[in-house]
């Protein structure tokens, strides 16, 4: 095992881990303030560290500081399972974790005939893994709700298995069908796949090729994370809070966290699947590492109006109304940021300026390729973080019955007959 | 008469294997997205009161706020330790005890009157019950703070400071 392999893999992993975790914070923040601003109200914006608020995120830490300090509590019933009772949010966190694992970041770095994935688990059946870990979670659920010895947790046991059963079989028919179209199971295959064009004009992404399949994936996804509106598992209106009724502190935000990791999990999964990856539409891996100068040029353009436009936004918006008698440090927080984010462009530049210089046979050229993949991607699964966000907070919930109907009786029969078509052309086509 | 003016909607047709679903998805989804990027774009378009820097302007003379002890013409507590405040409080938090009155203007006044604004409702039940408009709650004070539970009992002379803020003729019920 060269170094260069323990690099690249100790970078994916660590890549993975910020991906799964760090964003956990960031996107209970994204929650609240676009739940805030699509109901015309402004959300945690005051939280702050020496008048630095980062537009709010500050608000998550204090959050978990204050559940770190929470006082721990069991049902007094529990006396001799504890310890499964612990375990059970530990399974829904650890499975919507490992789910994420297999995700590719970034195309593999060819450096002469050595090949090194970005991707935290690079197994040839990624898509496979993630279908087999991802629905383990719904074994923490039940085990929570059974041991919390409360009738409205079964319920929400309950009601998280018959979910997890009715939209299985809808998500992995659909994902059959992807498989069929692009002739394997691994990911990073699938995204090449999706690199290419049909009729050398439109981009060869999955939700232009099987937009039935990507429509059938996309809803069963939303009942995988157990999110709005399929949110019946923790049914606020009618069961109290279902599974997590009984659950306080570390142990709820377990459960809680669980339920970010395995939205973002998801996103990944639609991005890679339908939305072509880390890959730009219509540019292709071998395409850039032949054209760096010209992508490291287009970078370099780019950014200066998008920095410009930032600074402009910021500038706007990170202040109070005039009528307000103090801005609580917001100006110097603008001025300060400002800087930062101009420092952070002219290195961007000067980087993009150092690629466009390189030899063309230098072995660099490919990470860089590699660190605006990852980019694309990190952009590309943000943009779905919020779509489902947005789509929590414009859809009203289905009644139970509701949601059975529409897996059983549409769902599943659609993606069947989706395979079908899908199979007879894939068999026609090749 | 009254079947004139019932105006029945049809429930609308949700279409073969709810067809009509997803447009109406999709109607909800630009509603939504339009006022959150219109937000975003400008976030002091966004009507909230940034509270402890804005004071809410919108406290009518109806509002319940903070009780007061109105007085005399002549500047003396107007109370005439009837107790029907503390007979009509459903929280129990009013205390009286009763002193007799020796200037001729009334028989009784209150040698102590404790409001315990923990146990407090803010129903204004007192007001109501109070035979000659002694106890007011038209200060239009909502926020109360104290370091010490005894920091929100009120005696008598806390309540006898506090001024309202409507004038005297208003809230009088």
């Amino acid at each position: 095992m060269s170094g260069a392999t323990i690099f690249f893999s100790i970078f994916s992993l660590i890549l993975a881990a910020l991906l799964a975790l760090l964003t956990i914070p960031v996107l209970v923040w994204l929650e609240r303030r676009v739940c805030a601003l699509i109901q015309d109200r402004l959300g945690p914006n005051r939280t702050n560290i020496y008048g630095f608020r980062l537009g709010g995120v500050v608000q998550s830490f204090a959050d978990v500081v204050k559940l770190l300090f929470k006082e721990e509590y069991y049902p007094s019933h529990i006396s001799y399972g504890r310890w499964i009772f612990i375990l059970a949010p530990i399974i829904t966190f650890a499975s919507a974790l490992l789910a994420f694992m297999v995700i590719p970041f970034a195309d593999d770095i060819r450096m002469g005939s050595e090949s090194f994935p970005i991707c935290a688990l690079p197994i040839e059946y990624g898509i496979l893994w993630y279908m087999a870990i991802s629905s383990v979670g719904v074994t923490g659920m039940v085990l929570g709700g059974w041991l919390s010895h409360n009738k409205y947790s079964l319920l929400g046991a309950l009601r998280a298995v018959s979910q997890m059963i009715g939209y299985e079989l809808a998500l992995g028919l659909g994902i059959v069908s992807m498989i069929a179209t692009y002739g394997t199971v691994n990911l990073n295959e699938m995204v090449a796949w999706q690199s290419t064009t049909v009729a050398s004009v439109i981009p060869a992404w999955g939700v232009l090729i099987q937009p039935l399949a990507a429509l059938i994936v996309i809803t069963a996804l939303f009942v995988e994370t157990n999110r709005a509106p399929f949110s019946v598992v923790e049914g606020e209106s009618e069961i109290v809070a279902g599974v997590f009724t009984e659950y306080s502190a570390m142990k709820f935000a377990m459960f809680f966290m669980g339920e970010y990791v395995a939205m973002n999990g998801a996103s990944a999964i639609i991005v890679t699947l339908f939305f072509g990856g880390y890959q730009l539409p219509w540019v292709s891996t071998e395409w850039m590492v032949e054209h760096i100068v010209t992508v490291a040029v287009l970078f370099m353009i780019v950014i200066v109006p998008f920095t410009r436009y930032f600074i402009s936004w910021m500038r706007r918006n990170n202040r109070v109304r005039l009528t307000v008698s103090t801005d609580g440090g917001r100006d110097f927080e603008t001025a300060v940021l400002e800087k930062a984010i101009v420092l952070f462009a002219v290195v961007a530049e000067i980087l993009a300026l150092t690629v466009a210089f390189l030899p063309s046979d230098s072995e660099w050229i490919p990470i860089a390729v590699a660190i605006v993949q990852i980019f694309v991607f990190i952009v590309k699964l943000m943009i779905f973080n919020i779509f489902f966000i947005v789509v929590r907070w414009t859809l009203p919930r289905f009644r139970y019955d509701q949601i059975q109907i529409l897996g059983w009786k549409y769902l599943l029969p659609l993606s069947l007959v989706n395979i079908f078509v899908t199979a007879i052309v894939v068999v026609g086509v090749s | 008469m009254m079947q004139k003016r019932v105006k029945r909607v049809s429930r609308g047709d949700t279409g073969k294997g709810g067809s009509r679903y997803l447009s109406a998805l999709a109607g909800g989804m630009a509603v939504t997205l339009g006022h959150m990027l219109g937000n975003l774009s400008d976030i002091r378009s966004v009507e909230t009161l940034e509270y402890p820097e804005e004071e809410p302007g919108d406290i009518t003379s109806r509002y319940r706020g903070l009780h007061r002890l109105t007085h005399r013409e002549d500047g003396t507590i107007r109370c005439v330790a009837c107790f029907m405040c503390a007979t009509a409080c459903p929280a129990g938090c009013i205390s009286i005890e009763a002193m007799e009155r020796d200037d001729g203007i009334a028989e009784k006044m209150p040698a102590k009157f404790r409001i315990d604004l923990l146990e407090c409702i803010f129903c204004g039940y007192c007001v109501e019950a109070c035979p000659c408009d002694a106890i007011r709650m038209d200060t239009g004070i909502f926020s109360i703070i104290g370091r010490e539970r005894e920091d929100f009992i009120m005696d008598r002379d806390r309540l006898l400071s506090h001024r309202g803020a409507f004038g005297e003729e208003d809230s009088r019920g």
